[in-house]
C-alpha cells in the first residue's frame, strides 16, 4: 500500500531512523528521505514534498516544534505526526496546537505505526 | 509509573479530538480535583454512586464528603485518606473531560481502570530482591548525601532500574553509588533534563560493553562499534529521560524538557555540583551512570 508514498523521516539518532523505516517497510516500500535535525526536515520537506513525515521533538539545530510551525506555514495540510519520548503535557499540547496530526510516544510500537499508515494508506 | 501522558492515551484511542483535549488541559490548570474523581481513581465509589451523591448535592446543602458518608459510599477515614493522599495529576484532565461534557464519570471510571492496567502490563514488577536493593540504594544515597532524597530523586532512581530491566535485561547487580568529584570516561554520552526539578545524567560505558549493551537494547547483534552501537546508548539515555518527563508531568503537573543527547569530548569530567556514580553490574560489563544533581529543587 506504500508503493510510491513519499515518507519524511526526521530524527537525530540514526538508530531510531532505521527502527521506523524497520516496522514500515513491513507495509509496503515507500521513498524514504532522512533528516538529523529540525531545520534538515524543513529543507527537504520544502524539497520532496512528502505524503507523511515523522518527527522527533528533542533534536539540534532546530527542534521538532520550530520545524512544525515552519512545514505547516508552508503547506497548512501537512501530514505530520510527532514520535517523541517526550510526551508530556505541554509537548503533546504545543505539537497538536503547532499543526501535529499525530503523537507517538517513544519506545516505538508497531502496533502504533500500523494505525498511522493503515488510516491514510489502505487502499491506495 | 506510566508508559505514556493520559492525554495522548486518550487520544490514540480516539476518544478525545485534538481540540477536546487542548480545551481540557487549558480548563485543568484552573480546576481543582473533586472528592468524586479521587473515590472512583481510589475504587472506592463507583461512578454512579458519585453521580447520585452529585444530584442528591443540588438538594442538600452539604458536602460530598458528608452525603458520601451519610449515604455509607465512604467512611470518615476513607474521606481523610483521599484528601490527604497525593493526587495524580492526570486525574483532573479526566474530571475536566467530564465536565466539558466529553465524557461521563462511568467512562472516565473505565478509562482510568484500562489505562492504569495497561501502564502496569508495562511496568517492571519489581522481585523483593530488587525492592531491598532499591531501598538499600536509596539508603546510601542518603548517607552519601546527608539528607533524604526528595520524591523525584527516588522515582528518578526507580524509573531508572525499572527502564534496565525493560529495555536491558535483569541481571544486574547494583554497586553502591559514591561520591563523584572526577570521572575519566570511556564512551560517554550525557543529556541535560531541565525545569523545576533539573538533573544532569551521564551514561558511560566502555566500547566493548557498548556493543553487548546496543545488542540487547535494540535485540539485533552487533559485533563492531559501529554508528548504531553508539547511537543505542544515547537512544536509551533519551528513552529513559523522557519517560521521566512522562512521569513527572503525569504525577505532579512538573513540566520538564529535555536538551539532545551530547557525546562528550572529555577524557576527564570534573563536577562542582553535587554528583554519584552509580555502577550498574552486568554479566556483559559494568554501566556507569553519573548523575549530576541541580539544586533547584
Amino acid at each position: 500500500m506504500l508503493n510510491g508514498v513519499k515518507i519524511l523521516i526526521g530524527d537525530d539518532s540514526i538508530l531510531a531512523r532505521k527502527q521506523l523505516k524497520d516496522i514500515i517497510l513491513q507495509y509496503g516500500t515507500p521513498t524514504f528521505f532522512e533528516a538529523s535535525n529540525g531545520q534538515e526536515t524543513i529543507d527537504l520537506y520544502k524539497k520532496e514534498s512528502p505524503d507523511i513525515v515523522f518527527l522527533d521533538i528533542v533534536m539540534p539545530v532546530k527542534d521538532g516544534n520550530a520545524a512544525i510551525r515552519e512545514i505547516i506555514e508552508y503547506d497548512k495540510d501537512a501530514e505530520i505526526v510527532v514520535v517523541s519520548s517526550v510526551g508530556t503535557q505541554s509537548q503533546l499540547k504545543a505539537a497538536i496546537e503547532s499543526g501535529a496530526k499525530d503523537f507517538i510516544q517513544k519506545p516505538l510500537k508497531p502496533e502504533s505505526i500500523h494505525h498511522i499508515i493503515a488510516s491514510r494508506f489502505e487502499g491506495r | 509509573m506510566y508508559a505514556q501522558f493520559f492525554g495522548n492515551y486518550l487520544l490514540s484511542r480516539n476518544i478525545v479530538t485534538r481540540d477536546q483535549l487542548i480545551q481540557a488541559m487549558h480548563k485543568k490548570s484552573s480546576t481543582q480535583i473533586r472528592l468524586g474523581t479521587l473515590a472512583i481513581h481510589a475504587g472506592y465509589m463507583t461512578a454512579n454512586e458519585v453521580d447520585r451523591v452529585v444530584i442528591l448535592q443540588t438538594h442538600q446543602d452539604k458536602r460530598f464528603g458528608e452525603i458520601a458518608i451519610s449515604e455509607g459510599y465512604l467512611t470518615e477515614m476513607q474521606v481523610a485518606e483521599l484528601l490527604s493522599e497525593q493526587k495524580p495529576d492526570f486525574l483532573l484532565l479526566g474530571q475536566a473531560l467530564v465536565e466539558d461534557g466529553i465524557i461521563d464519570n462511568e467512562q472516565l471510571q473505565n478509562l482510568i481502570i484500562d489505562y492504569q492496567s495497561e501502564n502496569e502490563l508495562e511496568a517492571f514488577e519489581y522481585s523483593a530482591e530488587t525492592i531491598d536493593a532499591i531501598d538499600h540504594m536509596v539508603e546510601k544515597f542518603f548517607v552519601l548525601a546527608e539528607r533524604s532524597l526528595s520524591q523525584h530523586e527516588v522515582s528518578f532512581f526507580r524509573l531508572l532500574l525499572s527502564n534496565l530491566v525493560r529495555f536491558i535485561g535483569d541481571d544486574f547487580t547494583l554497586v553502591p553509588p559514591s561520591l563523584c568529584k572526577e570521572y575519566p570516561t570511556n564512551y560517554c554520552v550525557s543529556q541535560k533534563v531541565n525545569g523545576a526539578f533539573s538533573v544532569c545524567p551521564y551514561l558511560d560505558m566502555p566500547e566493548s560493553t557498548c556493543i553487548d549493551f546496543a545488542s540487547r537494547y535494540v535485540g539485533e547483534t552487533y559485533t563492531s562499534f559501529d554508528e548504531y552501537v553508539q547511537a543505542s546508548v544515547e537512544d536509551f539515555l533519551n528513552l529513559h529521560n523522557g519517560l521521566f518527563t512522562v512521569n513527572m508531568s503525569n504525577d505532579f503537573s512538573i513540566e520538564l524538557t529535555l536538551e539532545p543527547p551530547t557525546v562528550e569530548k572529555k577524557d576527564l569530567l570534573t563536577f562542582e555540583e553535587e554528583t554519584y556514580l552509580l555502577p550498574i553490574v552486568y554479566p556483559f560489563g559494568t554501566l556507569y551512570f553519573i548523575l549530576v544533581l541541580h539544586k533547584t529543587h
